[in-house]
């Protein structure tokens, strides 16, 4: 371990930090959005949607995220699709992460009792009113624990960009580590890094499940 | 409230009917709960369905407002035919009947003045400042202004009961649905609900009021309908079921929960 060696590099490697934090928390945003609404097509009574839904995470939870994100950067480029690395990344997590976040808030919003549709509809409540208002904000509550192991899960599969040419932490790690020849510090360094950013999702996580447990 | 109820229903003859349900039939998965059912509320009725579990009762309430789908028959609510194909026409008509459930099903992520407040901020649109106050005003009605900003989950049974009652009026309906009201509640706090629902009777709300409670229905009922295996088997007022009862299966039945 190399002190001043670890200060050269540690303003690349925080810098491929903050390409890491960006792409989850994009990742996020955008698999929460695909997540809601698979997970509504998922339960509606329409038969088509709710194959359409089913097919969508069948593909997507049931084939390697890495395959996914080659044919979305590599494979495109020969049907005449040319995305750039970032494009591509944010195409891959996104879409892989709605896969995972539809069936997380599927189960949520099936495990809310009845009676909450009834007391609603009895009310008037129109079906999109129900939902914002009465059913999604009790399956935030439910489903916060598996909701974070996905945003952490998420946050460590971002290192899988790296091999389409994005430029996050572990690319980072891995450029420095390979003109240099210390990859113990390198790759400790990246790991400590990591382990700040998935403690402190951690932490606002339990802050949330603490917040809402109010009514419980 | 008083004032609500009068003006919703002052173009409605005194004799016509609020509900007015012929011919309503039901199943489930080919099993079926009633047929051939007809039920006609007045203005201002108090009618009581009493009957064992299991003998359509709770079901037939629940096709009133829709929240379970006749196979056929028709409902005429105030004049209007529910159209099941009509959605938007539903709900208007839906609207006009409040309905308090066995589970009261408050929902559990709101205080109880919000409970009262969510449906007509975001059904009617009304303004925040003019329900609120109404909401208070309902609150108190049921005892409970002292508890408005208390989630569910620190409300005793027979407080959500009351929450959930101060909830469905909140909309200024006019019928009342009540779907066993207290059957789900402690025995000592059945009374704290039953009382709350008896002024409403008394300022005349018309109710249809499905329960086991048979002191609250001869007391308060202006009509009883005593079903079994999804039939009517006896009508009339409390006086002519409840001590005059024509019927076999009706006296049976009343043996058994008098005792």
């Amino acid at each position: 371990m190399n002190i001043g060696f670890i200060k050269d590099i540690l303003p690349i490697l925080l810098k491929g930090s903050v390409m890491t934090i960006e792409l989850t928390v994009i990742t996020l945003i955008l698999g929460t959005m695909l997540g809601i609404f698979l997970a509504l097509l998922k339960l509606s009574k329409n038969i088509v949607l709710k194959v359409l839904s089913s097919f969508y995470t069948w593909i997507f939870r049931g084939t390697p995220l890495l395959l996914q994100l080659f044919f979305f950067y590599y494979g495109l480029p020969f049907i005449g699709i040319e995305l750039t690395p970032f494009t591509a990344a944010i195409l891959g997590l996104g879409l892989n992460c709605g896969a995972y976040m539809a069936e997380i808030i599927r189960g949520g919003i099936q495990s809310i009792n009845k009676g909450q549709f009834e007391a609603a509809k009895a009310l008037g409540f129109s079906y999109v009113e129900t939902m914002r208002k009465i059913i999604l904000p009790q399956t935030w509550k439910i489903i916060i624990p598996p909701v974070g192991n996905e945003f952490i899960s998420i946050l460590k599969d971002t290192s899988l960009v790296s091999t389409i040419a994005m430029v996050e932490l572990m690319r980072s790690a891995q450029q420095i580590y390979a003109s240099s020849f210390d990859p113990i510090s390198v790759f400790l360094t990246a790991a400590i890094l990591y382990l700040i950013m998935t403690t402190v999702f951690t932490t606002v996580f339990g802050i949330f499940e603490r917040r809402l447990a109010v009514y419980s | 409230m008083e004032n609500a109820i009068l003006n919703n229903g002052e173009n409605l003859d005194r004799n016509e009917y609020m509900i007015k349900a012929s011919n309503l039939t039901k199943s489930f998965n080919n099993l079926l709960v009633f047929e051939d059912l007809n039920v006609k509320v007045k203005k201002g009725e108090v009618l009581v369905v009493i009957g064992a579990s299991g003998s359509g009762k709770s079901t037939l309430l629940r096709c009133l407002n829709h929240l379970e789908e006749l196979d056929s028959g028709t409902i005429i609510i105030e004049g209007e035919k529910l159209n099941p194909k009509d959605k938007k026409m539903l709900r208007k008509i839906t609207t006009k009947m409040g309905m308090v459930f066995q589970n009261f099903n408050l929902f559990p992520h709101m205080t109880a003045i919000q409970n009262v407040m969510e449906a007509p901020l975001v059904v009617k649109k009304e303004k925040k400042s003019e329900v609120l106050q109404r909401a208070k005003q309902l609150l108190s009605k049921v005892g409970l202004v002292d508890k408005m900003d208390y989630y569910p989950s620190k409300l005793s049974g027979g407080q959500q009961q009351r929450v959930a009652i101060a909830r469905a009026l909140a909309m200024n309906p006019d019928i009342m649905l009540f779907d066993e009201p207290t059957s789900a509640l402690d025995p000592e706090l059945v009374g704290e609900v039953l009382n709350v629902m008896k002024d409403l009777a008394k300022e005349g709300m018309t109710m249809v009021v499905v329960t086991h409670e048979m002191g609250f229905a001869r007391e308060v009922a202006d009509r009883v309908i005593f079903m079994d295996g999804g039939k009517i088997v006896e009508e009339g007022t409390p006086e002519e079921v409840f001590s005059h009862p024509k019927e076999d299966r009706t006296k049976e039945f009343l043996n058994k929960v008098l005792k």
